[in-house]
């Protein structure tokens, strides 16, 4: 469980995150919706500890992240902006570098490593160097290696980015099926039709704010749109860097 | 702990496998001793002075006396070709005697009698058989001298009112460290190169490809994470000490140093010697690395300034090798300079000095512990982190 209350931060002149505060239940995909600069990332960022607010709290599993940021990353399994891999490397040993870094080894690494491989459908490419990867098995690897420690909550920054129209279908897959598995996610994404898929519940963010919090129908109430479409657009206040 | 040992073990691995970074790591342990080989065996082959003299003459027929004294002398004499002048222009002749024709006359006169020695000064090459005809003609000289005032009754001592002795204080071992200098240089540059592409690969390189984040989400610590990276540079550099040290040795062993009045040798103990004073600065070279690409904002950029760091240790000791200075005790605490004056004054077989290597060590461990602290400081840096 993820919560957040009246989180800010300023880089310099630009002020990036006003106040966001919302909630993640367990056993549920919250969807972090928002235009291209809404704050998003910095969101994630502050949750998972590599920015620090400037005011207000962020608990993962009722730890305060800013006071013990190592318990936090224990807690939580990260796709971020940045996926880079270990070109030298194969995919295997790619993802068992985090599980050891996550004090894992031995015969039950080895285990969950190929667990996930078939989970991920990417046993072909297990034993191959990531150099040369394709977009959709790089993203791959870096969703292995996040999942490596078995977290409790998932978080996901514009997980679809780059991907193709199968990849795209296999990652709204393995959301389903985290949820279903009782862990709570969340995700961000720039992308309506997505997040009206996937989300138990949506956080609308817009210059830095929460401008809509609650399920599908809830904001579809809200504004008095029948469209979640029109909906979005409503507490945006524009369409502008959404993409259908 | 256990941490650090993962960190450490992922990027030798990573390492080893960039074919690359690995030739670079190479080169030094190559390029050093090979240069040094090539460099004594054409020296050797200049200066041997156990040949023959080999000298041109003109005019043999005019001095007969002299030409039996010079082969006497063991010189071996052939007459000189006509276009003499060009062939010592061009180095196919080291030195030519020119014996005129009134030598004769002026001689039994008791006159100067003139010579001509053709030479050209220029060439490093000439050197040698030059000095051994000038010295075989003085000694000529002399005794004639000497052998004309005795005639007339004279002490042949009051035409020389000083005799000079020279008394040479540089033992051979003295000698063979201005030669050997640039071992000790080698060595230090070793230290500092060595590891240069492993940090660079493992930090600018690392935000580079977008896996900085990623790592960074890991439950370590950032301190942990610089122990790990900053160990595995150290390794990488060692073993390019250590190669370049072996080939060194190996290089020693096969040059005809003795043909140089030379005498060097590089003994287990002094090897030893010469790692306990550079290893300790492979702690500093690979912490400054690590900070500077860090810092930089791509790999590239980290690449010019390891350049330019390198550079400013090795122009003291370049200087150095030019014109050498008295060495104080305070200049050990400089790093680099340090160890450039303590490796130096072991190749000249002096023996190690334990204070200086005590100053040298706190003067590296401080400047390590500085980069070290500024890495992790840097780490926790948004901007460091996500680029500028």
């Amino acid at each position: 469980m993820i919560e957040v209350t009246n989180l800010a931060k300023r880089f310099g002149e630009v002020t990036a995150v006003k106040d966001v505060s919302f909630r993640a239940a367990d056993h549920s995909v919250t969807g972090l919706l928002g235009p291209n600069g809404a704050g998003k990332t910095t969101t994630l960022r502050m949750l998972y500890a590599l920015v620090t607010p400037d005011g207000g709290h962020a608990r993962v599993d009722g730890v305060d992240v800013a006071s013990d940021p190592l318990e936090t990353r224990r807690r939580i399994g990260v796709l971020p902006d940045a996926r880079g891999l270990y070109p030298r490397l194969t995919a295997r040993e790619n993802i068992r570098y985090y599980g050891k870094l996550h004090g894992m080894g031995g015969a039950e690494l080895e285990k969950r490593i190929d667990a996930l491989a078939d989970l991920l459908e990417m046993k072909e490419i297990i034993g191959r160097r990531a150099e040369g990867f394709s977009q959709g098995e790089r993203a791959k690897v870096a969703i292995a290696r996040a999942l490596i420690h078995d977290p409790k909550n998932v978080l996901l920054d514009e997980p679809t980015n780059g991907l193709d129209v199968m990849s795209t279908r296999a990652m709204r897959e393995l959301i389903r099926r985290l949820r279903d598995e009782g862990r709570c996610v969340i995700f961000s994404s720039h992308v309506m039709q997505e997040v009206s898929a996937l989300c138990d519940r949506i956080v609308v963010v817009a210059q830095g704010r929460v401008v809509a919090d609650g399920t599908p129908d809830e904001i579809r109430q809200s504004t008095g749109k029948e469209n979640l479409e029109e909906a979005f657009v409503s507490v945006i206040g524009s369409d502008k860097g959404l993409v259908q | 702990m256990r941490l650090i040992g993962v960190v450490l073990g992922k990027e030798l691995m990573d390492h080893m496998r960039d074919k690359r970074s690995v030739m670079t790591a190479l080169i030094f342990p190559v390029l050093g001793p090979v240069m040094f080989a090539g460099m004594f065996t054409i020296m050797a082959g200049w200066m041997r002075e156990d040949r023959p003299l080999q000298l041109s003459v003109v005019g043999t027929e005019n001095a007969p006396n002299l030409i039996a004294f010079l082969e006497r002398a063991g010189a071996q004499l052939t007459p000189a070709p006509t276009d003499y002048e060009q062939q010592v222009q061009d180095g196919d002749l080291d030195v030519v005697l020119v014996i005129p024709k009134d030598y004769g006359d002026d001689f039994e006169a008791g006159r100067s009698a003139k010579l001509e020695l053709v030479v050209d000064n220029s060439r490093n090459q000439a050197r040698v058989p030059i000095r051994r005809t000038q010295r075989l003609l003085d000694g000529y000289g002399a005794q004639v001298a000497t052998l004309r005032l005795l005639a007339r009754g004279i002490s042949p001592e009051l035409a020389r009112p000083l005799h000079v002795d020279e008394v040479d204080l540089a033992t051979s071992a003295k000698m063979a460290s201005n030669a050997l200098n640039m071992i000790p240089l080698f060595l230090l540059m070793a230290a500092l190169m060595g590891g240069m592409h492993l940090a660079i690969d493992s930090t600018a390189g690392e935000r580079e490809r977008g896996s900085l984040e990623p790592l960074l989400l890991n439950p370590i610590s950032r301190s942990a994470l610089v122990a790990g990276k900053w160990l595995a540079t150290i390794i990488a550099t060692t073993v390019t000490v250590l190669l370049t040290l072996l080939g060194f040795k190996i290089a020693i062993g096969r040059v005809p140093l003795e043909d140089l009045g030379v005498r060097a040798d590089l003994g287990i103990e002094q090897m030893l010697s010469i790692l306990a004073v550079v290893l300790p600065l492979t702690l500093m070279a690979s912490a400054a690395q690590v900070l500077i690409s860090t810092f930089a904002r791509s790999f590239k950029e980290a690449q010019s300034y390891i350049q330019v760091l390198v550079m400013i240790p090795v122009l003291p000791s370049a200087f150095l090798s030019l014109s050498p200075i008295k060495t104080q005790l305070w200049m050990m605490a400089i790093p680099f300079l340090g160890q450039n004056l303590l490796v130096t004054s072991l190749m000249r077989g002096e023996g190690m000095d334990p204070m200086g290597l005590l100053l040298s060590l706190v003067g590296v461990l401080v400047v390590t512990g500085i980069c070290l602290a500024a890495t992790v400081k840097m780490l926790g840096s948004e901007r460091v982190v996500f680029g500028r």
